[in-house]
């Protein structure tokens, strides 16, 4: 099967009904056992310093393992990946486009799904049976976010892994179907671990993997890790084609339609507090101040760059916020 | 419901007793003095409260410099970030503000928004931006740590990083022939400077000082044109204390 890298989610479903093995190039990067050597390949080739570290990394993943072609997402991303974009296609690397477009409207979507389709050849009924296979996964990992917050028995760094990894189901969607039919098991004779603070990771996905068990330390819990389950597209029943399935996500489309979800799923899973995680270099961090005055619940905003684990002065203010927010919890008068 | 509180300093401890919201005891002692007059070892530090002379209490919380030291038995310990978090929560009723403590021998500055803890800055390996510098300072000039502090007009740069050599600087000025006053000045403008860089991650329209430094007037003056509302605690090298006894009565 030919290989096609993703540098953010896009229709599995389509490049899979085309033939293709997706893979997600931020996975290839963040789990690499060196990942700073990819940003050191990217810096070298002229990367700026003052550049978010996963265009670097995706950049130095594409480089080292001598990526062929890859889809480039032209609406729906940050404009870093455009100039990527560009950069890799210099390099030879074939690019295939795909845009979520930014009026947000499903007529507009619904034409740029046609022409990926046509684009890659593939009928209504050859993706639609793809994403049946995929809905089949897709409910499994949302049973395992539905046990996290109504159970307790998931750690948050599962929660987030196995949702972050639908992005290119690892790979292979039957191993990995596989993998979530083991975890489920076991989840499921888990007894419940229940931590004073429930909290919600609002962002992208962070540098710093350690952040889920760091936080289980002070008796806190990730409950919800919102773009990590935009990626496994949680409200996926509700969906009678793809077009509105990829229409009914919020990581590319504007802000209000974006927090309008968190505020549900804060209410929902009854969070005590958020965790807003930003990379540094990126404009999302700015999105701060509107999630600070909109959303009705206390946040701190932390921010990631090279590292893939959290550096003191963050674990201290992690320790310093969590503190005050477990002394609300149990307000006497 | 009254709450003893007490905050372990470097220099001095300070010991708080609210009732129902309200100080009705503070008193001040010096480190050495606490230590060796007002306590008992037995296996952890045991304070004689009656000794202190606060009356009963319902509840006793300690803050500090250092885990062991603050470890008082009879007392539930809390962190010092916590401890002056709520004090000046407790002081100010405000919700959103940078909290600047400049201590004998630490400094720090604490984010708060939404009345939570969001961002901390320490000052780490040197103590060259706190209060024992101006003391220094102070008898190296023969003023008093108040005449030193009402001076900001015009001051010479005083350059040194570290504060030993800082003393030799400042001789040479006296050697110059600068006024008292403008010396006063260039120490007190040496310390804001200092601070500078803790403070520039700490962006924020209203800065609250607490410590002993909070009431000198020369450091309120400078830092008056990077904030638009520079605000001194009351009670600011009470705040700790007055934390820990919002922290006794607010949370169980």
């Amino acid at each position: 099967m030919k290989k096609i890298g993703l540098t953010t989610t896009v229709p599995l479903e389509v490049l899979m009904a085309a033939g293709y093995e997706p893979f997600d190039l931020n996975n290839l990067f963040v789990t690499a056992e060196n990942h700073l050597h990819y940003i050191d390949i990217a810096e070298q080739d002229g990367f700026p310093k003052s550049m978010c570290a996963w265009i670097k990394g995706i950049y130095g993943a594409c480089i080292e393992h001598d990526v062929k072609e890859i889809i480039a997402v032209m609406e729906g991303d940050c404009s870093n990946t455009k100039v990527l974009n560009d950069i890799l296609k210099s390099k030879g690397v074939l690019l295939h486009p795909f845009s979520f477009p930014h009026s947000h409207l499903i007529e507009d979507l619904d034409k740029e799904m046609k022409r990926f389709m046509k684009y890659f050849d593939v009928s209504d009924e050859e993706v639609e049976g793809v994403r049946k296979q995929l809905n089949r996964i897709r409910k499994k990992v949302k049973r395992i976010d539905d046990l996290s917050y109504k159970k307790d028995v998931v750690s948050g760094f599962e929660n987030h892994l196995l949702q972050l990894c639908m992005s290119d189901l690892d790979g292979n969607p039957l191993e990995y179907e596989k993998l979530l039919d083991d975890k489920l098991l076991d989840i499921e004779s888990r007894n419940p671990i229940v931590k004073k603070l429930r909290l919600g990771y609002i962002g992208v996905p962070p540098m710093t993997g350690d952040l889920f068990d760091f936080v289980e330390t002070l008796d806190s819990k990730f409950m919800y890790s919102e773009v990590q389950r935009e990626f496994s597209f949680p409200r996926f029943e509700m969906a009678t084609n793809i077009t509105e399935q990829y229409y009914d996500y919020t990581y590319p489309y504007d802000f209000d339609y974006r927090i309008k979800e968190i505020q549900r799923q804060v209410d929902l899973r009854e969070l005590d507090g958020i965790i807003h995680y930003t990379q540094a270099f990126c404009h999302k961090a700015a999105e701060h101040i509107l999630l600070k005055d909109q959303l009705n619940i206390p946040i701190l905003n932390i921010e990631g760059d090279k590292l893939n684990v959290l550096d003191a002065r963050t674990k201290l203010r992690l320790e310093a916020f969590l503190d005050m927010l477990s002394d609300m919890k149990v307000v006497t008068k | 419901m009254r709450i003893l509180g007490i905050d372990l300093g470097s220099r001095e401890v300070k010991i708080v007793l609210q009732e129902n919201h309200v100080t009705v005891f503070k008193k001040k002692i010096s480190t050495m003095a606490f230590y060796r007059d007002f306590c008992l070892y037995d296996g952890k530090i045991v304070v004689d409260v009656n000794k202190i002379g606060c009356g009963p209490f319902d509840r006793a919380v300690s803050t500090g410099y250092g885990k062991n030291n603050t470890d008082l038995s009879q007392f539930e310990a809390i962190n010092e970030i916590k401890a002056h978090a709520y004090g000046s929560i407790f002081q100010t009723k405000m919700d959103d503000y940078v909290l600047l403590d400049i201590g004998g021998q630490d400094v720090k500055a604490i984010k708060i928004e939404n009345r939570l803890t969001v961002d901390i800055e320490l000052n780490d390996r040197c103590a060259a931006s706190c209060g024992r510098y101006l003391e220094n300072m102070a008898q190296v000039l023969e003023v008093s740590l108040d005449e030193l502090s009402t001076h900001f007009n015009e001051p010479v740069e005083l350059n040194s990083t570290c504060a030993v050599f800082s003393e030799s600087e400042l001789i040479g000025k006296i050697a110059e022939g600068a006024t008292t006053e403008v010396l006063c000045a260039s120490v007190n403008y040496s310390l804001y400077k200092r601070l500078k860089p803790l403070l520039n991650n700490f962006k924020s329209k209203k800065l609250v000082l607490s410590g002993g430094v909070a009431k000198n007037e020369a450091i309120q003056f400078y830092l008056n044109s990077d904030y638009k509302e520079v605000i001194s605690l009351e009670d600011p090298q009470f705040n700790g204390a007055i934390g820990c006894c919002y922290y006794g009565s607010m949370f169980s």
